[in-house]
């Protein structure tokens, strides 16, 4: 842990200083046209109470992780595809 | 297992679990259930805050080597970062705007908006791909690592 606590203190509270600042300008968001816009829309997502999906319940404690693996992975890979490609393509000129 | 506790980048590869771990477990709040996800935000804040705590060199030296001369990946993984950083953000005070049981409980209450709800939607879904690429920069470190954690290593 000893690198964990080399002057964590300060740091921690630099870190923190700075997080709630840019967090209260993104509240500042809230009087922009675009969030007016999305709240006289109206936003609403999901089913509502007790209109589950048609689907076994242990998929529905299941599927979340299984999305997550799928957007955290799927440009993972094509991350990793891209880097290597452009290191081949490097080397060969 | 080596004694991790005396090794920075050892100390880095156990933190990260456990960052990726949280964060995939604070990601899924139809697993957990909704008050138990913002519970679980809250204590998100701890991995974190030791992410950056444990980069600080790179993060002090970042805004200059903007101007410095890096290589192209380099540059990408520096801009990726602050933006990570403001998504990361923007998911965690999108999500006390739309709280329905931690501010509750704290006696704390007001109208939720549909803007924020779009936002901590859309901010929290956006972050995942962003995770993925920011992993992938990584990439050789993590394997490097995975390699090294069972063996002990010289204290650096
Ligand atoms: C949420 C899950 C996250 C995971 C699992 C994760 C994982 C990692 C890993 C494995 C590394 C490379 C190894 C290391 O040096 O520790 C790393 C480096 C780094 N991460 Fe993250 N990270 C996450 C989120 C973030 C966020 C939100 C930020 C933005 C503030 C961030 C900023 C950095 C920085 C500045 C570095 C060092 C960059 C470098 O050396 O080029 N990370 N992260
Ligand atoms: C890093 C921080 C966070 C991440 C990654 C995150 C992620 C998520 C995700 C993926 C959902 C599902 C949204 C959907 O499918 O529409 C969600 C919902 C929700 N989160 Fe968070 N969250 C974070 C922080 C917070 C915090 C700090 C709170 C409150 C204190 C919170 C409160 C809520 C609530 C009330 C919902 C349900 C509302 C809805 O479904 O629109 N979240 N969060």
């Amino acid at each position: 842990m000893k690198y964990l606590q080399y002057q964590w203190k300060t740091r921690l509270v630099v870190v923190l200083l700075i997080s709630i600042g840019v967090s209260i300008l993104l509240m500042g968001l809230d009087v922009t046209p675009w969030a007016q816009q999305i709240n006289l829309r109206g936003y609403s997502h999901g089913a509502d109470e007790g209109e589950g999906p048609n689907i076994p319940s242990f998929l529905l404690y299941v599927l979340p992780f299984v999305k997550e693996l799928i957007l955290i992975g799927i440009p993972l890979l094509l991350t990793l595809l891209w880097l290597k490609l452009t290191q081949v393509i490097g080397r060969a000129r | 297992m080596s004694d991790w506790t005396q090794n920075l980048q050892k100390t880095r590869y156990v933190m990260d679990t456990l960052l990726l771990i949280s964060f995939m477990m604070v990601s899924a709040p139809q697993t957990t259930g909704v008050p138990l996800h913002e519970w679980l935000s809250l204590l998100f804040v701890v991995p974190f805050a030791i992410h950056l705590l444990l980069h600080w060199d790179w993060i002090k030296q970042s805004l200059r080597r903007f101007s410095a001369k890096i290589s192209a990946k380099e540059r990408f993984s520096l801009v990726w970062n602050y933006l990570l950083y403001v998504v990361m953000l923007l998911a965690t005070v999108s999500g006390f705007l739309v709280s329905v049981a931690l501010l509750p409980a704290m006696s704390i209450s007001f109208e939720i908006q549909d803007f924020w709800s779009k936002i901590h939607h859309d901010s929290a879904t956006l972050i995942m791909p962003m995770l993925g690429i920011h992993l992938a920069l990584h990439w050789s470190w993590i394997v490097n690592l995975t390699k090294r954690m069972g063996k002990r290593a010289p204290a650096q």
